[in-house]
């Protein structure tokens, strides 16, 4: 080796040494939170100072809950049970003890102080590890659209009325609103349509003429119907969010899968069955006008029928807070506060129709024996309005207090604008999720150790390296999994991660065997180890992309744990060619060669 | 070539890929004679586990419950005091059985429990098929750019080897074949090919430093890049096994499954690497004639630059 050369290379080397170093110690860093596990906390928050934490505390101890920390701060108390996983029921049990409190579970961080704040945080846990409630929704988007058209059709009729236009006749057909136009309508077909399509975004006319009939279907287009379900796929997604938040759950992850499916998961939560009530309720609340002739037939709860005029004066959307109260003989009621737009209906109507009946109409979807979905409508009040009412005014005759709420808080969050059906439902008791935590630890632990074993036993010093390499693997790949957002470990992702060190073996041991092969061949070690690696490099590319394809495949139609699995298979691969050809070529490197100097006159 | 010019790990090899395809045709017949036990996930319907003292046996837990209630339930045993119940997707939620068992006064704690529409299970049986299509498909496409197409047939035939002995396997013993051990399939696919790409580089490698003076025998050259990649194969597949085995016996029932696909997986997948993925191609012809080719045509473009 030359003089010349040698400072120049050097310095090449140690500068990508130190892009390692740092590489590897930015990774390490976020490994670190996953030391520190979440605890969760009941947050309970005091609207008045008729409860306190010693009462609160009290009760809770009474009942089973343990509590270990309890903390009063700015009318809001905190509240850590001695078993965590208990904190859904406790915070069911809060509820029904003292209504008039909004509790909620909250995750704490347990790391220190500097880690969280550089913002990081443990790996997230899927529902099979931490315990919870799994479901998924499907929207109907064909009878969103099917009502959406009947609202184009009853807007159509109603505006041929209020402008007085003749000639002109609607009728429902399958996929839109047929017109057929007498020759003493043509004139006012253009203003009809113009004004239906301000009010409908995206709805389209075809135009045909047969004899002296001419005929307009309005529809809507392929990409107006597309405009149209993502709308509604975002609606329901906003809604369910809104009504997770309302029941106090607030790590739940609410997300779309495939074109009509909403995924919710909701970890720690142990009873499904009041998450179900609300999520799946497709309850809507319209307010009506009653007209004594026309109309259209609505039934009455507890029997009866009352003819409505079919447009709502306004729907559940313009509601914009609810809250359960009772009424002068003791019923509950549910008090209502409007938006503006609501409000200006509700003034417009209200000022020209006192001492005439509006009903409110309680609609909800539900899946008839065929499996369609049905819509039922109900007039569940109807009362005269007696005064000018504006944006505040109070639904009675609610059959429960039970009732009210529901209602309450579903109108609250917004209302679903097309029905949902729940098609998968998971409960995962806790203890079933700490198992899984513990059995696959003790899988990853065992995997670790006989790999270590092995290697340090088989390649003596170049399993050295291999093994500060491996290691490095699985700290880099912790890291990288808390570093990035929206990586879930699940069950099977714990079994990649077993997986993968049994496979970040193998970029080292084709090196190794390579740089073997080499020495055989009588080169000196340096030469040997350059050679080993170069030409091993390929062949650890050609296998690596193959696993990574199969990897991305399996992420692109996974869901849940199996999109766990193969998150971890890819970072994997990732993180293995990373310490497996880079940080161990160096440490073989420098290492290695010192390692070999200092005992080579006997090897 | 004849049978008699071959070497005798040659012999083997062929002989070993007799043997894979007599298990191939074995695995095809149980397959199409007894199907798979297709999971929750693919079939929809009710799964609940529950843990109780009370109860011993599947027949005494059965023996608790009304004859119309019990025959509707399809129950198994997980571990001691534990059972898992499973219900047709038709049944109705509130199904009568926890009613049943609080009236007799079993106690009994619910695990986890489980609700799959079966139109949502035919879907995911869909996309299962789709990826597993999808995952051949782009291999096949990255092995013919890669490399000589005899040795991504090989490679290929080797990879539906595995998957059908899996498979069969599956079906032989009646294992539940759900989404875990459809994502084991997939793992499989990338490992199968990791041992066949391994060998086929070594003999691309060999064939390609051969002195056109010198040329031996084909089968002599991938006899020699097997056993110059046989220690490698044999150590990863030993400590993927050994990490496998740890899931297998220590991460749980939920594992099981997808354990014992890529234990078995991988031992056949070792096994085709190199009686299949290195075979084959020599049976199609495979000689360094193939590669000096390839050069040739570079070079020859290389020299009409300008």
């Amino acid at each position: 080796m030359s003089h010349k050369s040698k400072p120049a290379l050097w310095r090449r080397l140690k500068m990508s040494y130190v892009a390692m170093i740092a590489a590897c110690i930015l990774l390490a860093v976020s490994a670190l939170p996953n030391l520190y596990p979440n605890k969760s906390w009941l947050h309970i928050s005091l609207p008045d100072q008729t409860v306190t934490l010693q009462s609160v505390t009290t009760s809770l101890n009474q009942h089973g809950f343990e509590v270990t920390e309890a903390n009063d701060s700015q009318a809001q108390l905190a509240i850590l049970l001695a078993e965590p996983t208990q904190s859904a029921n406790a915070l069911s049990f809060i509820k029904t003890q003292y209504p008039q409190l909004e509790a909620k579970i909250v995750e704490h961080a347990t790391s220190p102080q500097w880690l969280q704040q550089l913002g990081l945080s443990p790996i997230k846990l899927g529902l099979d590890l931490n315990g919870g409630v799994l479901f998924v929704l499907d929207v109907d988007l064909d009878k969103a659209m099917q009502e959406h058209l009947n609202s184009v059709y009853q807007q159509t009729k109603l505006t041929l009325r209020k402008d007085k236009i003749r000639g002109i006749r609607a009728s429902e057909v399958k996929d839109g609103v047929e017109l057929q136009i007498l020759p003493s309508g043509e004139e006012q077909l253009a203003g009809l349509v113009s004004t239906l399509q301000g009010q409908f975004k995206g709805l389209m006319q075809t135009k045909s003429t047969t004899n002296n009939l001419t005929t307009v279907l309005l529809h809507f287009n392929e990409q107006s119907q597309n405009e149209f379900n993502k709308q509604v796929m975002a609606q329901s997604l906003t809604t369910l969010r809104g009504r997770i938040e309302e029941l106090g759950i607030t790590e739940a992850v609410t997300q779309r899968q495939g074109k009509q499916r909403i995924r919710i998961e909701l970890p720690g939560v142990q009873d499904p069955s009041e998450a179900k009530r609300i999520i799946g309720a497709t309850a809507t609340l319209d307010f009506y006008q009653v007209v004594e002739v026309g109309g259209k037939a609505f039934n009455v709860q507890g029997g009866g029928v009352v003819n409505l005029n079919p447009m709502a004066i306004f729907s559940g959307d313009h509601i914009n807070n609810a809250s359960v109260g009772k009424d002068e003989w003791g019923k509950p009621l549910v008090q209502l506060s409007l938006d503006s737009q609501g409000g200006d209906a509700m003034s417009a109507f209200s000022k020209h129709n006192i001492g005439k009946p509006m009903a409110t109409v309680y609609s909800e979807y539900s899946r008839d024996a065929n499996g369609d979905v049905v819509k039922k409508s109900e007039v569940i009040n109807v009362a005269n309005i007696a005064q000018h009412l504006s944006s505040r005014f109070s639904i009675t005759n609610m059959k429960s207090p039970q009732a009210a709420y529901d209602l309450a808080l579903l109108l609250r969050a917004g209302s679903l604008t097309a029905p949902v059906t729940i098609v998968q439902e998971q409960t995962i008791g806790p203890s079933l999720g700490s198992e899984n935590i513990e059995h696959g630890l003790a899988a990853l632990m065992l995997g670790i150790g006989i790999t270590l074993a092995f290697m340090a036993l088989w390649y003596r010093r170049l399993g050295l390296i291999a093994n500060i390499a491996l290691l490095l693997n699985l700290t880099a790949l912790v890291g990288l999994m808390s570093l990035l957002p929206g990586v879930v470990l699940t069950l099977p992702g714990i079994a990649g991660l077993v997986l993968t060190i049994g496979m970040a073996v193998d970029t080292n041991v084709i090196i190794f065997e390579r740089i073997k092969e080499e020495k055989r061949k009588g080169r000196p070690t340096y030469q040997a180890i350059e050679q080993g690696y170069n030409q091993a490099f390929t062949t650890i590319f050609d296998a690596n992309v193959t696993t990574m394809i199969t990897a991305i495949i399996l992420y692109a139609i996974g869901y849940g744990p199996v999109k766990g699995f193969a998150i971890t298979l890819a970072l994997g691969l990732l993180t293995s060619v990373f310490t497996g050809v880079y940080i161990s070529k160096a440490l073989s490197q420098t290492l290695y060669i010192k390692l070999t100097n200092l005992t080579g006159a006997k090897a | 070539m004849s049978w008699s010019t071959l070497t005798a790990p040659s012999k083997a090899r062929v002989l070993g890929l007799l043997l894979s395809c007599v298990l191939v045709i074995a695995s095809l017949s149980v397959l199409s004679v007894k199907g798979l036990n297709f999971g929750l996930d693919f079939t929809g319907g009710y799964i609940t586990e529950i843990n109780t003292t009370s109860v011993t046996t599947i027949a005494d837990l059965k023996a608790k419950l009304s004859p119309e209630v019990a025959s509707k339930l399809a129950i198994s045993k997980a571990g001691e005091y534990h059972f898992v119940l499973r219900e047709a997707p038709e049944a109705s939620k509130a199904s009568t059985w926890q009613a049943e068992l609080n009236e007799q006064g079993v106690d009994y704690s619910v695990l986890s429990s489980s609700f799959l529409g079966s139109q949502v299970g035919d879907e995911l049986f869909e996309q299962g098929c789709l990826a597993l299509f999808a995952a051949l498909i782009a291999i096949m496409v990255y092995l013919a750019v890669r490399f000589e197409w005899r040795l991504a047939v090989g490679s290929v035939v080797a990879l539906l080897h595995d998957l059908i002995l899996v498979l069969g396997l599956f079906s032989l013993l009646g294992l539940e074949f759900n989404l875990t051990v459809l994502a084991s399939l997939l793992a499989i696919i990338g490992y199968s090919l990791n041992d066949s790409i391994i060998v086929g580089d070594r003999v691309r490698e060999l064939l390609r430093i051969q002195p056109d003076n010198q040329r031996i025998n084909t089968h002599v050259v991938i006899n020699d890049a097997i056993g110059s990649t046989l220690t490698r194969t044999l150590i990863t597949s030993g400590t993927t096994l050994a990490t496998i085995a740890c899931i297998w016996l220590l991460a749980g029932a939920a594992l099981t499954g997808f354990a014992i696909a890529l234990f078995v997986g991988i031992v056949v997948g070792t096994f085709s690497s190199i009686c299949i993925a290195a075979t084959l191609p020599q049976l199609l012809g495979l000689s360094s004639e193939n590669y000096t080719q390839t050069l040739d045509d570079k070079t020859k473009a290389y020299m009409e630059m300008p």
